[in-house]
């Protein structure tokens, strides 16, 4: 069986914590007046350099960039993505990240999200409608990568497409599927 | 025309031949939500009457195929058309139908256990030929071919028969305009039912086949062919364009997609008439 259908294995839930950040960091942010002193320690994401150039892009709110930074983070240093860019999209307020999962792969974007915010479907087909535009391949239908930022920092992506796209087919489960509905129909006609 | 039977909101197929006609001619499944009289304590199999989603059952008369019908009263209990008999030749019709039907279902089941040995024949053969052994005898006795259409035993009490669950002489009853919202067809005119039916109706005319969705909490579930022998692929959620659309929801409806391998679609009607299909996936990047 695979990873999908295990409903224990979530690869996702474990070491996704994107590496060197805790729940609390930035979020309470010089809330707290005795971590004066830990400072220049506890604040090293506040001062990242490439958190500022998201924040320097001035199009969306404190909480989705420090949900797209934490993205970032976790594509470059738990999933190893290639060329992660952040791109600031001031007509839907969102800082987006462009990247590769494989060096030969083809440019995906991802729109970062945390848990908290809602979408609504016209939202989401704008953001799929504005993502088309810089894929490479004009002719395959429109897909983002959403990711969603748990206040832990846990980070689920859910690719969202254009249109219908057929399910993987089913592999061994269905022979199972099949003897139980057989022996099931054995039962009921005798 | 196909009859639907009007309770309560919620539209009723009688007919063993009307249900037969939706499923077959318009690709609609409905439930079946009778019991059946040989089983009647469980509910994996059920049988008529075919219940109808308000989706279905409104296409249906779109399309001009069905009317809906509300009775007008209890019929009277009127001990005449029950005591009177029906006429000989009727009964005489009936009889030979089921002679018939028993002829055909026989030389089935006579055919299917034919096939059944054939294949065991080799296991057979080797199971007769150690008993044999075991009592002594020679082992290289031929098989005794008998025919096994004379003395196949098919025993009355085994045969299907249809039930006619359709009454013979309908109670009072009127046609219903379903275009009016009424308090026996409440749905039209209520937004919710609106789109959905939009939905339905699209997805429908693409030619899926389109049910009920509440076994994978959706609105609808969409299957390439009858869902008798395939696997749904969508589970559809109907969502208004504007309204907000928690990320808890799409993670729960596409977690739950994707351990059942189906895709979530969300889909919105706008008001240009077009409607909108996002498909929602679990991404398992490692």
């Amino acid at each position: 069986m695979d990873a999908q259908g295990s409903d224990c294995g979530h690869p996702l839930e474990e070491g996704s914590a994107a590496p060197g950040c805790t729940s609390t960091a930035g979020q309470e942010r010089g809330a707290a007046p005795g971590l004066g002193e830990r400072e220049p320690r506890s604040n090293w994401m506040a001062t990242h350099p490439k958190l500022m150039e998201m924040m320097s892009l001035d199009v969306a709110d404190s909480s989705q960039v420090h949900a797209a930074f934490l993205v970032y983070l976790d594509l470059l240093e738990a999933r190893n993505w290639h060329e992660v860019s952040c791109i600031g999209v001031a007509e839907l307020q969102l800082v987006c990240l462009h990247g590769r999962e494989r060096e030969v792969e083809d440019l995906q974007v991802v729109v970062p999200s945390p848990i908290h915010m809602s979408f609504s479907h016209e939202r989401i087909r704008q953001i799929l409608k504005r993502a088309c535009r810089v894929q490479d391949k004009p002719d395959s239908p429109p897909s983002v990568i959403l990711a969603i930022v748990e206040s832990d920092s846990t980070v689920v992506y859910y690719k969202l497409t254009d249109g219908f796209v057929m399910p993987d087919p089913p592999d061994e489960i269905e022979d199972v599927d099949n003897k139980q509905s057989r022996k099931k129909r054995k039962k009921l006609l005798r | 025309m196909i009859q639907i039977h009007v309770l309560e909101g919620k539209g009723f197929v009688w007919s063993y031949e009307d249900a037969r006609r939706i499923r077959e001619e318009f690709r609609m499944v409905g439930i079946l939500v009778g019991a059946l009289a040989r089983k009647p304590r469980q509910n994996i199999r059920l049988g008529l009457p075919l219940q109808l989603l308000p989706e279905e059952t409104r296409l249906l008369l779109e399309l001009g195929a069905a009317k809906l019908m509300r009775p007008t009263g209890l019929q009277p209990h009127r001990e005449d058309t029950i005591q009177a008999e029906p006429p000989p030749t009727g009964i005489a019709v009936y009889q030979q139908g089921l002679e018939q039907s028993y002829k055909e279902q026989r030389h089935l089941a006579a055919q299917e256990r034919k096939a059944l040995l054939d294949t065991l024949a080799e296991q057979i053969a080797q199971g007769q030929a150690k008993k044999r052994k075991k009592r002594g005898e020679s082992a290289d006795v031929p098989l005794q071919q008998t025919d096994l259409e004379s003395g196949f035993v098919f025993p009355r009490e085994s045969m299907m028969v249809q039930i006619p669950t359709e009454r013979l002489e309908p109670g009072p009853q009127q046609e219903l305009d379903w275009q009016a919202a009424s308090l026996d067809w409440p749905h039209s005119g209520d937004p919710s039912h609106e789109t959905r039916y939009r939905i339905y109706r699209d997805l429908w005319e693409q030619g899926h086949f389109v049910t009920g969705g509440t076994k994978f909490g959706g609105d609808f579930l969409v299957y390439p062919g009858d869902p008798m022998r395939y696997h749904a692929h969508y589970i559809v959620l109907c969502v208004p364009q504007q309204a907000p659309l928690p990320l808890y929801d799409v993670i729960s409806a596409g977690r739950l997609g994707s351990n059942v391998k189906k895709t979530v679609l969300l889909c919105s009607a706008a008001a240009d008439g077009s409607i909108t299909y996002t498909s929602v996936q679990w991404s398992g990047m490692q």
